[in-house]
């Protein structure tokens, strides 16, 4: 009888423990109770940039889904005076005692100070786009991940140039660039290691120097150097944009592709007209609706910013924070994936717009 | 016609920025209802105690008739060198001092360069200024250095009494020597007679030279030191440190009621400028006004400063009678004013 008792309790326990090791496997994602009030402060890096304009649009968005009857506060400094303003608006928010400041840092160091200050003073510091070192945030809303450029624009490529592969150029910012350097840098590592990309040949990398008249001119040279070129890859906005012009002045369109990281708005017309296919990019809106939830969550104390924590972000769906690969003791939530852009989805695009 | 003398004093230039600082105030009062907490009113004087500094000597060089461009890259030389020696194993404190020294030398260059052989100050420093930092970067490259040790950054982040950093206090006792020198010293006679007319100076036995070599070495030494508290505040320096901030400094010292073409101007009038562009940054900063309007306000506040007095000026010489009672604008301080006017302020 004893026996008995013994192995039931045992039993019982064992199903108890089971079942918390499956909880912790799969547990339910913490959801945003809406209509807490809550004083929230956006910050990016400069007034004037339409992608922190987008990133204020989605934080908008959820500001207006979560029913917050707090304040949402967008400002940002003059470009010349990037961080001491920066600064000041941290201070001028502390004082204010806002309950989260999302930041695009301009500085991974220098706002230490004044972000620290601001999260002894029980306030939610989060970054997104660009961050601070970990110990002056909660967390970073990471964009992508920056070795995932590399694999789709290598992605890209091959759908454009199809497994029997061909020449291809690329088409970039400045040569010191970190960002860029490293996309590309991680897109021949990818084209070297995987027979997938066997056959794609990258022949030049050029610099437009994120100049629209320099990037114009250096994809016309690339024509002029490569007679079996078809595809064009920038890694940037400005280059993707000046390479489709400059294809189209030239009426090359059918025969050379051009893609890499656009702005659907800029590239809507190149699409259209066949110029460009494909490209890629993240959604700035979405960046700013995923940082907003985010700290709203964290503001409010229904979250806490741990490794393996688990929250749904409204339309966004669920989302992970996990361990920084990039940054010692850093936590991130990755946004991702790229949104690609085509014909088809560009249309929807432009119908959301409107 | 003739003004009681007293009465004449109440309408001058420290009068109308004491004015504009009452405006300020109030406004801020019945904007934030956190304006009078302790952390903001040393936030209002923290968050700007760099800037503050230079224009402390600032003053001297514009009211002895020259100015200084370089300061803003003499900050950010001297914090880049005391990076730079702290990273290549210095103890703060001698790269602390090494700083200071490179401010000086800084000085001395701008000093002889324009008091000794006669090049325009506006050149001079202009050079330097693109000279400095040029130096800077090359030190530091694209890189930041920083953890420095607490004790350093202390000095500029936390309260040494109360919320108010140590920083504040080098500020006050500064401004009350510069307050002394200026307004009550020989030298500070110097100074003023020299802007006012440098030649006249001269034939009184003045040594101009000397005068101006002085304040252009302290006018670095000072910068120096402001870029080493910048230092201390952000925890971390780049070559880029402090870049632009001449313009703010030169605008308050301007607003301050101090001449353009020099031998005008008091200590308490760039102290009340001080006062009032600081109040005013903070409370836009408090109400979320934006960058660009912030400066746009601080812009429209100069010209005021420069357009008033002057209309005042146009409009007593066309309506002699009728302006000659409210003509005290313009009598002491304040807008260029011919420089027939002598008038050695004490």
């Amino acid at each position: 009888m004893r026996k008995l008792q013994l192995l039931m309790v045992a039993l019982v326990l064992l199903t108890l423990t089971g079942g918390l090791v499956q909880a912790q496997d799969d547990p339910e994602p913490i959801v945003a109770e809406p209509g807490i009030e809550l004083n929230m402060v956006l910050l990016p890096k400069t007034l004037g940039n339409a992608v922190f304009d987008e990133a204020h649009e989605g934080a908008i968005e959820a500001h207006e889904e979560l029913e917050n009857p707090g304040e949402l506060i967008f400002n940002a400094p003059t470009p010349d005076n990037a961080i001491p303003g920066q600064i000041e608006i941290i201070e001028a928010s502390i004082t204010q005692e806002v309950d989260a400041i999302m930041i695009s840092a301009n500085d991974y160091e220098q706002l230490l100070p004044s972000t620290t200050k601001a999260m002894e003073d029980d306030i939610t510091v989060v970054t997104w786009d660009s961050p601070v070192a970990p110990e002056g945030e909660d967390l970073f809303i990471a964009q992508v991940d920056f070795t995932e450029v590399g694999s789709v624009m290598a992605d890209m490529a091959l759908s454009i140039l199809g497994e029997d592969g061909g020449q291809f150029a690329i088409l970039s910012a400045t040569p010191d660039a970190s960002n860029q350097n490293a996309w590309i840098e991680a897109m021949q590592a990818l084209l070297e290691e995987d027979e997938m990309y066997a056959n794609l040949e990258l022949v030049d990398i050029v610099y437009g120097n994120d100049d629209p008249d320099d990037s114009y001119n250096e994809a016309l040279g690339l024509v002029d150097s490569y007679p079996d070129l078809e595809l064009i890859m920038a890694p940037t906005t400005v280059g993707i944009a000046a390479a489709a012009k400059a294809m189209q002045d030239e009426e090359l369109c059918g025969e050379i592709a051009v893609s890499g990281l656009g702005l659907p708005s800029e590239m809507q017309e190149f699409v259209e007209n066949g110029c460009s296919q494909e490209f890629a990019l993240w959604s700035f809106k979405d960046l700013g609706y995923l940082t907003y939830y985010v700290s709203y969550l964290l503001a409010s104390g229904a979250m806490e910013a741990e490794e393996g924590v688990v929250f749904e972000a409204g339309r966004m769906g669920e989302y992970t924070i996990e361990a920084d690969p990039n940054r010692e003791e850093g936590l991130r939530v990755l946004m991702g994936p790229f949104s690609v852009y085509n014909a088809e989805n560009l249309e929807e695009w432009a119908a959301e717009e409107e | 016609m003739q003004q009681p003398k007293r009465w004449a004093r109440l309408k001058n230039w420290e009068t109308l920025m004491f004015i504009i600082l009452c405006v300020v105030v109030v406004g801020n009062l019945r904007l934030s209802e956190h304006y009078l907490d302790l952390n903001n009113l040393a936030n209002i004087f923290h968050l700007s105690i760099e800037k503050s500094l230079v224009v402390l000597i600032m003053a001297f060089v514009i009211i002895n008739g020259e100015i200084d461009l370089s300061v803003a890259s003499v900050m950010g030389l001297a914090a880049t060198v005391l990076a730079e020696r702290y990273e290549a194993g210095w103890p703060i404190a001698a790269g602390f001092a090494m700083a200071l020294v490179v401010g000086l030398v800084c000085g001395l260059l701008n000093g002889l360069f324009a008091a000794y052989m006669g090049i325009p100050s506006l050149i001079v420093t202009l050079a330097g200024s693109i000279g400095y930092r040029g130096v800077a970067r090359i030190l530091l490259e694209d890189n930041s250095v920083g953890d420095f040790p607490n004790w350093f950054t202390s000095l500029g982040q936390d309260g040494l009494i109360g919320p108010f950093p140590a920083t504040i206090f080098v500020f006050l006792a500064l401004f009350i020597l510069g307050f002394v020198i200026l307004q009550y010293s020989v030298f500070g006679r110097y100074v003023y007679a020299i802007g006012n007319n440098r030649a006249a100076a001269e034939y009184a036995g003045i040594n101009a030279k000397q005068v101006k070599l002085t304040i252009f070495m302290a006018s670095g030494l000072i910068a120096a030191l402001a870029g080493a508290f910048y230092a201390a505040r952000l925890g971390n320096v780049r070559a880029n440190a402090a870049e632009g901030f001449e313009l703010d400094i030169i605008t308050i010292v301007l607003l301050g009621g101090v001449s353009i073409f020099g031998g005008t101007g008091t200590m308490i009038g760039v102290g009340l400028s001080l006062l009032v562009v600081l109040n005013l940054r903070n409370g836009m900063s408090l109400s979320n006004v934006d960058g660009n309007t912030q400066t746009s306000v601080i812009g429209i506040l100069l010209i005021l400063s420069v357009l008033v007095p002057n209309l005042f000026q146009l409009l007593q010489r066309l309506l002699p009678r009728v302006f000659s009672t409210i003509s005290g604008f313009t009598n002491k301080g304040g807008a260029p004013e011919p420089k027939s006017q002598v008038s050695i302020h004490q």
